[in-house]
């Protein structure tokens, strides 16, 4: 009997340090960006008349280091429109999902480069630390740092606050509006989220239906739904409401209820799941709704 | 949003994490040790996979009808919390015939991670079991009953679910110095499924989850 005690208590002591932090990235890794060739899996893919000219796309890196980090991670970056312009454009930097890496949300951050009309506004994404072909490993702080290096190479390129839009899809929502509530190296003027989740709590609660802690499996901090309240900029929140993966009522409507700016736009897709607004809504009502919101707001 | 996600949050559907305990009482003065291994059915990949919960109980038979028993949830303690159930096991009445003996357990489940998190939760399972044969092997029936109790969840949102209901079926191989157990759970087959991000794998189609559970009890 006493052995089988000791084993257990040994078992439970040296085992008490996991957290289940690790497994929430899906950081797949590239050894080349192929963007309109890629043949990997996507949510969609556009036709030709949204193809973007080869001038006008530009991979290059950056050198991401975040306050607390002694050295630099060396990152990836996609910037579509001319470059030159930048001093004077609109720019929506795009902050991707957690699923894949840019070559898989290269249609959606060409289906923006399309709003209003074709490279009316540059968009600038980038693979997030230990993405595609970005070094490193994923971790919290590092999305924030990332987006970060991203500012800080549009502002060296002449953009200003008042002329940066910054939209997040999904996991994107924790550096949008992370980055849109506090002071980094530039301030957005505007905040669009797709289906934004509100925190690892809620991810936890509706998992297990059950009103328990999150902090009993992640460490996790990202809240959206409490940073969204620091956001004073026009926001615009649009969420599937069939998306089966991050409710639409317990993660996009509290961050949507919890902001108290200057102006907000909701748009509630029906029959929406969480990778189908652009399909569902059709390309063009998507693109409106957001060139409206950038240029009415 | 994410793959591995799933599988983050599939760790912490802790209600139905584990068997029911004791069905039938020890006797008297008796003690066991139990191992129980399994969760609800989860997609994993193109697999179907129970979430590999692991549980460690001891029990000991205060007379023969009254069983208290305290277990420890593994897979919990992975995750830096302790996690037990403390319960008993009452037998109401015994078998006569086609007519089965009846139990009941009143359980409490508590989680700790710290002191701002920790989580307490009742459990009233209610069971019927048959013996049979020499080696009074027995199968059983019963009902696992889950209850939250906070009003609020995250954000100040009403709690919508209260009561966790958990029809189950199973049967005890016993053995001189050890019983085997099986066991299936249908999982709160009242609640819906859908819009989670867990990818449950149930017979059901969008109600609830399906749980499949395995034990070794070790007598002493």
């Amino acid at each position: 009997m006493k052995k089988y005690i000791l084993s257990l208590i040994v078992v439970v002591a040296l085992s008490s340090c996991l957290r289940l932090d690790d497994n929430l990235y899906n950081a797949s890794k590239l050894t080349e960006y192929k963007l309109d060739n890629y043949t990997g899996e996507v949510d969609f893919t556009l036709d030709y008349s949204y193809h973007i000219p080869d001038s006008l796309v530009h991979v290059f890196t950056l050198s991401s280091q975040g306050a607390d980090e002694s050295s630099a991670t060396t990152i990836y970056a996609i910037y579509i429109g001319d470059i030159a312009q930048i001093a004077t454009d609109t720019v929506i930097m795009y902050c991707h999902g957690n699923k894949d890496h840019m070559d898989f949300y290269w249609q959606r951050a060409k289906l923006l480069a399309n709003t209003k009309s074709k490279n009316r506004f540059g968009v600038l994404m980038i693979d997030y630390r230990g993405y595609g072909m970005s070094e490193g490993k994923p971790t919290e702080n590092g999305l924030y740092a990332d987006t970060d290096a991203a500012l800080k190479w549009l502002q060296s390129k002449g953009l200003t606050n008042n002329r940066l839009v910054i939209y997040g899809f999904s996991m994107g929502s924790a550096p949008a509006t992370k980055l849109s509530a506090n002071n980094y190296t530039l301030k957005p003027s505007k905040l669009m989220l797709e289906a934004p989740f509100a925190s690892a709590e809620v991810m936890v609660q509706d998992g297990s239906g059950l009103a328990l802690p999150g902090t009993t499996v992640t460490d996790l901090q990202i809240n959206n739904g409490e940073e969204i309240k620091g956001v004073q900029q026009p926001f615009s929140w649009i969420h599937g409401e069939a998306d089966d993966f991050l409710n639409i009522d317990t993660h996009g409507a509290v961050v949507y209820n919890n902001y108290q700016g200057t102006y907000k736009e909701s748009h509630r897709i029906p029959n929406a799941g969480h990778s189908t607004i652009p399909t569902t809504m059709g390309f063009q009502a998507y693109l409106n709704a957001v060139g409206n919101f950038i240029t009415n707001h | 949003m994410l793959k591995k996600i799933a599988l983050f949050i599939c760790c912490i559907s802790i209600f139905s994490c584990a068997p029911s305990h004791f069905i039938k009482p020890l006797e008297k003065k008796q003690h066991v040790a139990n191992v129980s291994l399994g969760g609800p059915l989860i997609k994993f990949g193109t697999a179907t996979i129970p979430i590999p919960f692991i549980t460690a109980t001891y029990g000991y038979g205060i007379d023969s009808t009254f069983t208290g028993f305290a277990s420890v949830n593994i897979t919990s303690a992975l995750y830096g919390n302790l996690q037990m159930e403390l319960g008993a096991t009452k037998q109401l009445l015994k078998q006569k015939g086609y007519f089965p003996a009846l139990s009941f357990n009143p359980v409490i489940n508590f989680i700790y991670h710290d002191s701002k998190s920790y989580k307490l939760y009742p459990q009233l399972d209610i069971n019927a079991f048959w013996e049979y044969g020499k080696r009074k092997n027995f199968v059983y029936v019963g009902v696992d009953n889950w209850f939250e109790l906070s009003q609020k969840k995250a954000y100040d949102l009403k709690q919508q679910n209260h009561w966790f209901v958990s029809p189950m079926i199973g049967h005890s191989f016993v053995g001189k110095k050890w019983n085997f157990n099986i066991e299936a759970k249908v999982i709160a087959p009242n609640l819906s499924n859908e819009k989670l991000v867990v990818d449950y794998q149930t017979p059901f189609r969008n109600k609830g989850a399906f749980g499949i559970y395995l034990g070794y009890t070790r007598k002493f």
